[in-house]
């Protein structure tokens, strides 16, 4: 059933075309707005709890590790583990390496 | 004469690229054009090979090229002496992937790698490597396929390091070098094993000889482990990050080729060789755990990191995940009534899977070496507001992003909605696993983005890079546009065949 | 007491492969490492060429064998080889530790882990 649903009706030319058509009848609804609206003093600029913008585009910018910084502080009991494990030493490339082998080893020796 | 030209195409695919590797160095006497023109006539030549081989499969079908012999097919006395080669659609789906990808890489590095010296030198570490992966997807006997395995460690550890006076790249180069070579030896010994046993090494008349015995279990094991540990699944993924940030930009893609020709060829050895001898749902649900943990614990990593190409490193990781999960649901079902209603789908998603994964991951890796090379940086906390100036890369690198996180109507989708409906009919669990994975991918995209292109223009960079990386990405683009674009008839001329190459008819 | 002579190429195979393990996972010396794996490598290419013999069986010369009994063939040819690639391997490794001692002093793996996490 979940076949003839997804992988039969899946055609990306056809989902260009009614993105297409649902932009443009944004478009529309676009044009309906008011024409007379006058642009503010602050319009454009970013919001900072009230504060003013600083000058220096640096301050304004947040990237890097700030972005989803909630969602890995949460997880933080299950990634801090799993970061230290990544020690950067070739010793334990090594043994993850043997120690999967001889994991593999005895599924296949117990299960097969 | 041109028939045998087009029987022979197996062996040009190999031949061209390592007749180039020490050819370029030669031309180097004469001149640096020379040299670089020699470079591209050497890919294109390579390509135009791929071409013909893969035309000839889709046309006429599949042949079996032994070297040295007139003979097509494997037969008792020629195994003994003779190397042979697949040319079947899936080397053709493999080989397309390659040089597609190594096209793109090789037209970047011109101006990417320029005041480098040496380069006559990159360039034969560049064709040994597209030779060595080559000759990995293409045969069909181990002995030929350690050596090619060794060959592509060799070279691809040379162009890992070959800015050497970075420390960073020497040390991943060295890990690299190092497991790869423990993985090599590991690998011999599976040889042995097999070969003692069964006194052949070819894989259609070693599939006919194996019992499921003792012997084949520690060699089936063996060769799961090596062959996932070069195509970065975890937990053996940990050279991959260190290898994929620290290698010159230009190889980046390249390296994440050679592990992907891994996979490629762990399919053709769990499908040809192994696939009557053991119980196959048990070899499946082994793949599928490691899918699985690559996919987790990569994008895990990848939440933590801020090094912009390592996190693009750590979401290959798990992008690998998708297609061993769909590769064991495919084989986990092989020899019940569910392959026909969606194990073939599973194979049919996985392999979509890996060419597209080949082309996008390509594009990402590329634009994020276009951001470095603008502008010297790589830590996302200290980049922003690049798109004011480089429009183009932020074009090619959304594209790839976006392909990367399977968003629609791009090619990256197609293949995944293969991959999540086949796995949900195996069990609705995988499936959802696989959602979650990707949409965390697309949150991390959006993070990259986010913090490398948009905001206020902080003058990190003159301009956008130079015509001829953008010309290379542009190529990669194309094919990306190509594949969202017409997906069904990928499937149906590339992939369906690649399918019947593996011996599998639903 | 044949079987034990038999036996034993295969007992040193194992050992010499131990004891490359033990080096590589327990000695921090990035040169002892690679000195374990050149171990492992030899370990290996014995275990090939003790493989391959049967007793009583002649070289593998295909056009003057005196019968049909020839010992494996290929096993040779790929221990060539594997010794070939391990000089090759083994020399890159050593001088990529060449390189790592220059730049940063050490060749100590612990010490040698700036890409990590």
């Amino acid at each position: 059933m979940i076949d003839i649903l997804l992988k039969d009706m899946w055609s990306p030319i056809v989902f260009i075309i009614v993105s297409l058509l649902t932009a443009l009848v944004a478009y529309m609804f676009y044009r309906i707005g008011d024409e007379g609206y006058k642009r503010t003093r602050h319009k454009g600029e970013p919001f900072i709890s009230g504060n003013m913008p600083p000058k220096d585009p640096r301050m304004i910018h947040v990237g890097g590790d700030n972005v989803f910084w909630g969602f890995t502080h949460a997880l933080r009991k299950y990634l801090d583990p799993l970061v230290k494990a990544h020690t950067g030493i070739i010793n334990d490339y090594v043994y993850w390496m043997v120690i999967t082998m001889a994991l593999v080893l005895i599924y296949v020796y117990l299960l097969i | 004469m041109s028939m045998d030209l087009v029987s022979a195409s197996p062996a040009f695919v190999l031949g061209i690229p390592l007749l180039f590797a020490f050819l370029t160095p030669l031309a180097n006497r004469v001149s640096k054009d020379l040299r670089d023109a020699m470079f591209v006539i050497g890919l294109l030549l390579t390509a135009l090979f791929v071409g013909i081989m893969a035309y000839e499969v889709y046309t006429s079908g599949s042949w079996i090229y032994v070297f040295g012999s007139e003979e097509s097919r494997p037969t008792q006395t020629a195994s003994y002496f003779r190397i042979m080669f697949a040319a079947d659609g899936f080397s053709a789906l493999a080989s397309i992937t390659m040089v597609i990808t190594a096209l793109g890489a090789g037209l970047y590095s011109f101006a990417y790698m320029e005041g480098n010296t040496g380069m006559e030198k990159f360039y034969t570490l560049f064709f040994l490597t597209l030779a060595g992966v080559m000759g990995m997807v293409l045969t069909a006997d181990l002995f030929n396929l350690f050596v090619w395995f060794e060959v592509t460690s060799i070279a691809s550890c040379g162009l890992v390091a070959f800015q050497n006076y970075k420390v960073k790249s020497v040390e991943a180069a060295l890990k690299y070098m190092f497991i790869s070579v423990l993985g090599g030896l590991f690998f011999l010994v599976s040889i042995g094993l097999l070969y003692g046993e069964y006194g052949v090494l070819n894989f259609f008349l070693l599939a006919d000889a194996l019992t499921g015995g003792m012997i084949d279990k520690v060699a089936l094991s063996i060769i799961i482990v090596v062959f996932a540990m070069k195509a970065s699944s975890v937990p053996m993924h940990m050279w991959a990050p260190d290898v994929y940030a620290e290698s010159p930009g230009s190889v980046t893609p390249f390296i994440a080729i050679t592990s992907l020709g891994s996979l490629f060829v762990l399919t053709r050895i769990i499908f040809t060789l192994f696939r009557y001898s053991f119980g196959v749902a048990a070899v499946g649900h082994l793949l599928i755990i490691l899918g699985l943990l690559s996919m987790f614990v990569g994008i895990s990593m990848a939440l933590k990191q801020s090094d912009v190409k390592r996190l693009i490193a750590y979401l290959s990781v798990s992008q690998i995940g998708y297609m061993l999960m769909a590769i064991g649901v495919a084989f986990a079902t092989l020899d019940s009534a569910d392959y026909s209603s969606f194990g073939a789908m599973a194979l049919e998603g996985g392999l979509f899977h890996m060419i597209n994964d080949g082309v996008y991951k390509a594009l990402l890796f590329l634009s994020a070496a276009s951001v470095v090379y603008a502008t010297g940086i790589g830590d996302l906390n200290k980049l922003g507001g690049l798109a004011h100036k480089m429009p183009y890369t932020t074009m090619f690198f959304l594209l790839g992003g976006l392909s990367i996180a399977g968003v629609p109507p791009l090619s990256g989708f197609s293949s995944k909605l293969l991959i999540y409906q086949s796995v949900y009919l195996y069990h609705p669990i995988l499936a959802i696993i696989a959602l979650v994975v990707s949409i965390i991918t697309f949150a991390l995209i959006g993070k990259i983005f986010y913090s490398a292109f948009l905001g206020p223009d902080q003058g990190l960079t003159r301009g956008e890079v130079p015509r001829s990386m953008l010309v290379a990405m542009g190529i990669l683009t194309v094919v990306v546009i190509l594949f969202s674009l017409f997906p069904n008839y990928v499937v149906a001329e590339i992939v369906v065949p690649a399918v019947e190459g593996l011996g599998v008819v639903a | 007491m044949n079987q034990w002579v038999i036996a034993l190429p295969f007992i040193t195979v194992a050992l010499l492969i131990s004891l490359g393990l033990y080096t590589i996972l327990f000695k921090r010396n990035l040169i002892k490492m690679i000195m374990g794996l050149a171990i492992i490598q030899n370990g290996v290419n014995l275990f090939l060429v003790s493989l391959a013999y049967r007793e009583g069986y002649a070289a593998p010369i295909w056009t003057s064998a005196p019968g049909e009994d020839m010992v494996l063939p290929t096993s040779h040819a790929l221990t060539l080889t594997s010794i070939v690639i391990g000089l090759a391997t083994t020399a890159l490794m050593l001088s990529f530790v060449i390189m790592l001692k220059k730049h940063k002093g050490s060749v100590d793996s612990f010490k040698n882990r700036r890409c990590r996490e």
